[in-house]
């Protein structure tokens, strides 16, 4: 248990998502959480199911160009106002590999998370070029 | 299953009319490739069926690292700074 004894809440209490995340039909809601004390790594932890998480992480660190274009159907999903879209946070979902060169994060499916309503979205990119599995350090 | 046979140019209309409907039009059939053009709400997500597929087994193999993976990666990250 020494990875979850740190954990802290984020004051996004409750977060719900628009769709499920494909594969898991029966999670709807979700906190983030941080994992670690620089707040790169964050937990998005499932309310509905008391084992689920997933790691995910904020691109900058680590794709600092990466900048995912969003369809007007997921900014009105997720009530994204123009003047807070600056306030949008975009996650990346990262596989954790017995070590950190093994270690991936999914470019074409990012999570975008609307703090203003609460609600998220895992969207899938049209750009067809953005693996579902790049390295998370190069 | 629905099983329709239908020529290049002609559709089929699922759900009841506009705008709520989605309307699958069959453009060009060459050997083994049908495309096909697919008119839908912006409401309605349309994706390749493989690419759902594969995006449910990368969210199952993310899903739930062990308390000990997070532990190593936060480490291996501290570190590499």
């Amino acid at each position: 248990m020494s990875g979850t004894a740190t954990m802290t809440r984020m004051d996004i209490p409750v977060i719900e998502l628009a769709h499920p995340m494909p594969g898991f039909p029966d999670d709807g809601r979700f906190a983030l959480v941080r994992l670690d004390e620089d707040g790169v790594l964050l937990g998005f932890r499932s309310l509905d199911s008391a084992d689920l998480q997933f790691v995910v992480v904020p691109p900058a660190p680590f794709y600092p160009d990466y900048a995912p274009e969003i369809g007007d159907d997921v900014v009105s999903e997720l009530g994204i106002e123009e003047a807070a879209a600056g306030e949008v946070l975009v996650l990346l979902v990262v596989h954790a590999g017995a070590t950190l060169a093994e270690t991936t994060v999914n470019l074409r499916a990012p999570l975008v998370v609307n703090p203003a309503t609460r609600k998220a979205s895992q969207v899938i990119l049209d750009d067809t070029d953005l693996p579902l599995a790049a390295p998370l350090v190069a | 299953m629905l099983v329709l046979s239908r020529r290049v140019g002609e559709s089929v209309v699922i759900g009841d009319g506009s705008p709520e409907a989605v309307t699958v039009t069959v453009l060009e059939v060459r050997g083994d490739v049908v495309r096909i053009g697919i008119d839908a709400p912006r409401s309605v997500a349309v994706h390749r069926a493989e690419l759902l597929a594969e995006l449910a087994d990368a969210n199952a193999e993310a899903a739930s690292p062990t308390p000990d993976a997070v532990a190593s990666l936060t480490e291996a990250l501290r570190t590499r700074k």
